[in-house]
């Protein structure tokens, strides 16, 4: 299958991220996270982001000339903290440098992930550098409402979601 | 047994301490480490005496791969392997990197510490030391039969 069966260049009247991409997504963090801690986490059907978070968000798009895939990874504070153990081998502090720093260097691998399982259905596509963003009360809004999908995984260290944009690398006149 | 200096190219910093920690309780052999953040720090502190690369690929100002390339230009350097440590795992940027960038072998991020042991093995010997002029193809067709295993 190619990108253009499921996904077209023009992507004014796309309301959904198709099918094929949040499958292989799913399946990427669900490998990479388990092939961080050992264990893998769960899906959890129906788990969107409600109330505001505390902790901390990588944020890394999976591009090509055409299309822009984003991806939020949303964090709280104490998963945040047992993924330390298991990456660092310490848990590292939570207002740290280290931990941007990890979560960055989490993104970018569950980055790399998608953009080889992606790459199996049609999107070909290079990752960018991952930024982050720490705080309280967070909440991630969309305001140009790009197809979006948000998931929910519970892992051996908690929980976490991965919040998913999908955009038209350039805009056209 | 003398020590191997090894150039760790990272723009994470808990990613240059995960692979020293990770080469360290291996045991392989005796390290000093030289880090740098990214391809261009690395040039920078590239020199005669470094004798492996432990290379990252996405980072700012100058990528892996672009550092790689950069090294094989200088010349007189084939004899020095460069490991790519990277998240990049699609077929194509394996490619890219052994083929075009001039790397040796490729190991995808989380690693594990068998996985680095096994690139390791063609370059040190049982007695922790440095072996001149490896078979550096090994790496590559290595890499290419595990992924196509994988697939």
């Amino acid at each position: 299958m190619t990108m253009t069966e499921i996904l077209p260049v023009d992507l004014s009247d796309v309301r959904e991220i198709p099918g094929e991409i949040i499958d292989s997504v799913r399946q990427s963090v669900e490998v990479t996270f388990e092939s961080i801690s050992g264990s893998r986490p769960g899906f959890v059907e129906s788990g969107g982001q409600d109330a505001p978070m505390n902790g901390i968000i990588g944020h890394i798009t999976v591009f090509n000339s055409q299309h822009t895939l984003t991806l939020m990874v949303a964090i709280p504070r104490e998963t945040a903290l047992s993924l330390s153990e298991v990456f660092c081998g310490m848990e590292i502090p939570f207002e740290s440098d280290d931990m941007g720093d990890l979560v960055g260097e989490v993104s970018n691998i569950l980055a790399g992930e998608v953009a080889a399982n992606a790459e199996q259905v049609g999107f070909a596509g290079q990752s960018s550098l991952p930024t982050v963003t720490r705080g309280s009360d967070l909440k991630l809004f969309l305001p140009n409402k790009p197809p979006t999908a948000q998931m929910r995984f519970e892992g051996s260290g908690g929980g976490f979601w991965v919040n998913l944009a999908l955009c038209e690398s350039r805009r056209r006149k | 047994m003398s020590k191997i200096k090894a150039l760790v190219v990272d723009d994470s910093k808990i990613m240059r301490s995960a692979v020293k920690r990770t080469l360290d309780q291996l045991m392989l052999a005796d390290f000093e480490y030289t880090e740098a953040i990214d391809g261009e720090d690395a040039l920078e502190k590239f020199s005669d005496e470094i004798q492996i690369i432990f290379l990252d690929w996405n980072m700012p100002r100058m990528t892996g791969v672009e550092f790689s390339k950069a090294v094989r230009q200088k010349g007189n350097t084939e004899h020095i392997p460069i490991i790519m440590i990277t998240a990049e795992k699609s077929m194509g940027k394996v490619d890219t990197a052994l083929n075009e960038g001039g790397a040796n072998a490729y190991v995808t991020k989380p690693f594990t510490a068998d996985q680095v042991s096994s690139v390791l093995s063609r370059y040190i010997d049982k007695d922790g030391n440095f072996i001149t002029g490896a078979d550096d193809q090994s790496g590559k067709k290595s890499f290419f039969k595990d992924m196509l295993n994988f697939k």
